[in-house]
């Protein structure tokens, strides 16, 4: 402790005791020379260096610059006495950041303590990491950082620290991190029974899904149980309750986290969510008189309600919020306020329905008026969201009368929001022009040139505005003091429909020249240029002030600034030549409207987000506007050929393509290959894709070995047995079909004599337009030794389909270990019996014909001991695939011949008929199914083939 | 993420800075930025302050929308302040700038302005102890005081023998052990009850 040091408690106290800054500052000056000569000198030991680097940092502290020491501290770290390290490393992580040249000499010695076996050693190598690390650290550490991270023999306290380390790592230089290959077992630290262990984790675990969604997706799962068992199960540890809040920040992490992910498909998690979110909201009706058990319980309460929005903007629990944060915009207190009007312009950015936000329109826009700053800027950012066609006058009005009022630094926000609001909800033509003029003329040095570009192009755009705007842009010049943005806004206007006007009284080329030429003095050099521009254009239609107009010409041909002068003389000499010349108006032709273009104040508005940071999960603004963000968001997650065409829009390859080649040709080429546009995630196959390829997509490798292959086959035709099998794990199946729907009972058996914990399963289905499967409730994260555990997963079958969904679990016995396996769901299991009689099937096998409808196959069979053909095995396996085995239909007692019903939700129903011939001579069999539909007849002989195949099947 | 983390007294003295991004201009410019633009708020306007004129003192790149907020408390002389972006919600800084006066209280029994001045390296040690690289640690004071607890045996057992003038003790709580700090002129208590 410093105090412990007597000269820095001696130091400290002069310090304090020094009445005027001057005598601070020259004990400060005396004490860093002694310091410098001291460590010139050298020959000091341990104590020494740490008392003189420990006055070091507080003249740091004390805010003086300083620079000497760090070499001292660099050497205190590799000390053996922890209170000298303790120093050391304070100093390193105040005195030096990240692109400091000292910190490479302490690598080294952060690695040493990174791999001490004292945890307290590596909790400060760590904590240094997490100050200063940079690329060259990420490089050199990051592989010891995640093994402390994920040891089973770590302290949990150790563990916090490495997960937040390995963030500040994977921020500060991602490229190193193989964040999907370590996806499944740093989200399995989330079940941890440490909740602190758990925050960190989750911090972790949201920087590294903003960018890899899918690698990460099982977090969905596990956020969700964790918030299931901290708000209704209240499963927690009694300290992590903050003012009887259950670990508030855990709670608003997952929460946030949650809303990085689309809305959850699967109906179970659904269920729970909605039940959090119920309690959650429920639990705050009751306002307490403890302030930080309000904040807790609100900090909560906000962040689900912006979870809530996320999920479903119609959903009931919207509606309860919504009245929810109508009472907060007029709490008395202010911060409840400000955030209620924060959450308000969450929902308003993201609703289809204004109208409960609407209701309150009056307080909101009483709020622009609040004593607070902080709360006026939110109800800004809460009226611009809530904008649309039917209030907008209102609320542009509303901004535009505060705007004269607002504080400065919220000025050019207000101006650029109005300008956007205008333009995109102006009701008539009249109206925008009306409000922008007025905006540029009240706003002034607040309006940035993006804001009257777009004037000048809706003007030029809008045929039927012209003459309305040069009007009313004459009349705001005639004012005494314009500001020079409108001057510019006039200049333009007039120029090119000036002569719309010039006829109507008050509107002669005379007077509009003297109004906008009366400006020009007040101006700055490029206005005066575009006002020469107007001019000359002038010269063009309006032959009776040519004399004027050539005088000003004729001084401008002598200033000093260059554009000027040139303009003028070329102007000069343009306007000089004969009546008849055709030239001048040629040049004065009137422009062209603008190409359709992205507004420029958007893009000023919604400034590119930056890599690793958090991004914001929404906007200001409408609902369209975060859809697109949303849109452009997952296009931008994996880069394909990027910005291709300028305006900030990533394109996947072939539109871009076709972008250019159209824009070059004009012509419609439908040939284009559209197919190269389409997600590389479903090319991939789950066996032979690269590790890395199929983690980043988030599909789990299939484990592969004959036995898991042989329980699979045989479950294809029974309804239960084992699907797989290890020392550790035993997983059985229990199945039943009716229609298109299945229901699977999987157990799974803990056969060692430790608990798994962290266990998880997913499900992964690869076609999800033609069979859906989920969970009826999350697993339990912790089987007990020698115990089972059942699961019930719900089946749909839509479509035909060709790949079974995938099952994969995972859990932490010593090691993390995950197995993925198919589950036996195959087609033929949605097959229900039919009878049919000789003369009926025999019709309608004809009626079915050949191929494509017929598939066939002739394979070779092995013979039973005796030398006969298996026929219980086949009859076995033709059964145990759905198909009611007919009798008496083929003349040949060994052949069999059977029908099927397959029923599917979508595509509806779709008969299949069987024949299976086997011959005892040539040990060789024919199998041919025909059905109406090519896809199921192909996959129905494939299902059936290969049991009976004495090349394929597994005995 | 945190930002900054920033102590200073009424008068605008710091007692704390901690940034956990680099700066692009000197601590003390944005120490007395903060601090004029707090100290004029009365103690009835909210604990949020949008600063966008903070944005060019910390590197910051400019996300979309993305704006800093200054997240503040006042316990008795002193300004808690935080310096945040749009990813940590509002309230549960006041929290955490709750937890950790409650942690500075426990380790210091019943800290004041002093103890920070003259136990800025322990200040900081708890600090750390909570946000780590500009993340969230721990929340939990128990948990935070343990760690204390265990970083002060480590360096008390490892002092004895560093310092030779050292009259023992020099674990936390044991502030004035063999030594005449001025304690006597204490400004006056910070601890959480009566907080804002």
């Amino acid at each position: 402790m410093a105090t412990n040091m007597r000269g820095l408690t001696q130091f400290i106290a002069d310090i304090r005791g020094a009445r005027v800054r001057e005598l601070e500052e020259k004990r400060i000056n005396k004490e860093m020379a002694n310091i410098r000569k001291r460590f010139k000198d050298g020959n000091l030991d341990g104590y020494q260096k740490k008392k003189y680097v420990a006055k070091v940092i507080f003249t740091y502290i004390l805010g003086y610059k300083v620079d000497v020491g760090h070499m001292e501290a660099v050497n205190l770290i590799s000390s053996p006495k922890y209170s000298e390290k303790q120093i050391g490393y304070l100093a390193v992580t105040l005195l030096m950041h990240e692109n400091s040249d000292f910190l490479r000499l302490v690598v080294n010695s952060i690695r040493k303590d990174l791999n001490e076996n004292n945890e307290i050693y590596n909790c400060l190598a760590l904590h240094a990491i997490a100050n200063v690390g940079g690329q060259e650290m990420a490089e050199a550490l990051s592989e010891d950082v995640h093994r402390l991270l994920i040891s089973p023999t770590s302290h949990s306290f150790v563990r916090k620290k490495a997960a937040l380390t390995l963030l500040r790592l994977y921020r500060k230089h991602p490229e190193v991190i193989p964040a999907a290959e370590w996806a499944l077992r740093i989200v399995a630290i989330m079940d941890d029974m440490d909740l602190g262990v758990v925050i960190c984790v989750t911090s972790l675990v949201m920087a590294l899904a903003q960018d890899h969604l899918d690698a990460y997706a099982v977090c969905y799962q596990k956020a969700v149980d964790r918030l299931r068992r901290l708000v209704i199960e209240h499963e927690y540890a009694a300290t992590y309750a903050y003012y009887k809040v259950p670990s508030p920040w855990l709670q608003v992490k997952l929460l946030r986290l949650l809303q990085y992910y689309p809305p959850t498909e699967d109906a179970t998690l659904k269920n729970i969510l909605h039940e959090v979110l119920q309690t959650i909201m429920n639990n705050c009706s009751e306002p307490s008189r403890n302030v930080q058990h309000n904040n807790a319980q609100h900090a909560v309460l906000f962040e689900a309600i912006g979870l809530a929005i996320h999920l479903d903007t119609n959903s009931p629990l919207v509606t309860t919020a919504a009245v929810l944060l109508a009472r907060f915009i007029s709490s008395k207190e202010t911060n409840v306020r400000y955030l209620g009007l924060d959450t308000m312009a969450h929902l308003a950015a993201r609703t289809e329905n204004l109208d409960a936000i609407k209701h309150h329109q009056g307080t909101i826009i009483l709020s622009l008026r609040d004593k607070d700053i902080s709360v006026r800027r939110r109800a800004l950012d809460l009226l611009y969201s809530m904008c649309d066609v039917d209030n907008s006058e209102l609320i542009v009005g509303e901004l535009l009368r505060y705007l004269k009022v607002a504080d400065y630094g919220l000025r050019e926000e207000m101006v650029l929001k109005i300008a956007i609001l205008t333009e995109r909800y102006a009701s008539t033509y009249k109206w925008y022009v009306d409000t922008i003029l007025e905006l540029i003329s009240a706003a002034g040095d607040h309006v940035g040139d993006e804001v009257w570009y777009r004037v000048v192009q809706i003007v030029t755009n809008t045929e039927d505005l012209q003459p309305y705007a040069a009007k009313v842009v004459f009349e705001y010049l005639k004012s005494p003091s314009s500001h020079e943005s409108l001057v510019k806004v006039g200049g333009y206007i007039l120029g090119e429909y000036g002569h719309l006007i010039a006829n109507e009284p008050g509107y002669s080329p005379m007077e509009l020249f003297a109004v906008l030429h009366s400006k020009s003095q007040f101006c700055t050099a490029p206005t005066r240029a575009l006002l020469l521009s107007t001019y000359v254009k002038w010269v063009n239609v309006f032959p009776e002030i040519k004399e004027q107009l050539l005088n000003v010409f004729e001084r401008y041909r002598h200033v000093l600034d260059v554009d000027l002068q040139q303009r003028a003389c070329e102007f000069y000499a343009l306007a000089s030549r004969a009546d008849d010349d055709e030239l001048l108006q040629n040049i004065c032709e009137e422009i062209p409207p603008f190409p359709p273009r992205e507004s420029a104040l958007l893009n000023r508005l919604n400034k590119k987000h930056s890599d690793t940071e958090d991004k914001r999960t929404w906007v200001h603004g409408g609902k369209d506007i975060n859809l697109d963000r949303q849109l452009s968001r997952r296009g931008s997650r994996k880069p394909t050929l990027g910005d291709v065409n300028g305006n900030g829009t990533i394109h996947h390859g072939a539109d871009a393509a076709n972008d250019i080649t159209q824009s070059l040709m004009g012509l419609d080429l439908t040939t284009s290959p559209t197919s190269t546009s389409q997600s590389p995630t479903t090319h991939l196959d789950p066996v032979s894709a690269p590790a890395s390829m199929l983690a980043e997509a988030g599909i789990p490798r299939l484990t592969v070995s004959p036995n898991v292959e042989r329980w699979f086959e045989k479950l294809c035709y029974s309804s239960e047995g084992v699907l797989y099998e290890d020392v550790q794990l035993q997983i059985g199946i229990k199945s039943r079909y009716h229609g298109h729907i299945g229901q699977l009972a999987v157990y799974f058996g803990n056969k060692v004599s430790a608990p798994l914990t962290s266990f998880t399963t997913t499900l992964h289905v690869e076609e999800p337009e033609a069979i859906s499967a989920s969970f009826a409730k999350i697993a339990p994260s912790t089987i007990a030794p020698r115990t089972q555990t059942q699961q019930l997963i719900h089946i749909e079958c839509k479509k035909p389909f060709s790949k079974p969904p995938i099952l994969s679990v995972s859990f932490l016995a010593g090691a993390h270990q995950t197995i993925a396996i198919r589950l036996p769901v195959v087609i033929t299991k949605f097959l229900e019996h039919v009878k049919l009689g000789q003369a009926d099937f025999f019709e309608r096998w004809k009626l079915i014909g050949g191929p494509p409808r017929e598939s066939q196959s002739v394979f070779p069979i092995s013979l039973n001991d005796a030398g006969h053909i298996d026929l219980p095995k086949q009859r076995q396996v033709v059964s145990g695939h759905s198909f009611n085995v007919l009798e008496g239909i083929d003349p040949n007692p060994n052949n069999l011949v059977g029908a099927g019903i397959l029923h599917m939700s979508v595509d509806g129903k779709v008969g299949c008929l069987m024949r299976l011939e086997p011959n005892r001579e040539a040990k060789l069999c024919r199998l041919t199914i025909r059905s109406t539909s090519e896809d199921v007849a192909a996959e129905v002989q494939k299902l059936l083939h290969k049991p009976l195949s004495a090349d394929t099947a597994h005995t | 993420m945190i930002h900054a983390v920033l102590i200073f007294n009424t008068s605008g003295v710091p007692r704390l800075t901690k940034f956990y991004t680099p700066l692009q201009q000197s601590a003390e410019n944005l120490t007395q930025k903060i601090f004029s633009l707090i100290s004029s708020r009365s103690a009835t306007l909210c604990n949020f302050l949008d600063a966008p004129e903070l944005e060019s003192f910390l590197n910051q790149k400019d996300a979309d929308g993305e704006k800093l907020r200054v997240v503040y408390r006042n316990y008795a002389t002193l300004y808690f302040v935080f310096v945040v972006d749009a990813a940590e919600s509002e309230l549960g800084i006041l929290d955490l700038i709750q937890v950790f006066v409650e942690s500075l209280d426990r380790a210091f029994e019943n800290v004041c302005e002093l103890d920070l001045v003259f136990h800025f390296d322990e200040v900081h040690h708890i600090l750390s102890e909570i946000i780590q690289g500009g993340l969230v640690l721990e929340t939990n004071v128990e948990e935070i005081d343990h760690a204390v607890q265990t970083a002060a045996k480590a360096r008390k057992e490892s002092f004895a023998s560093a310092n030779p003038l050292s009259l023992g003790g020099g674990g936390v709580g044991s502030r004035s052990s063999g030594l005449q700090t001025p304690l006597g002129w204490l400004t006056g208590r910070l601890t959480g009850v009566g907080a804002r």
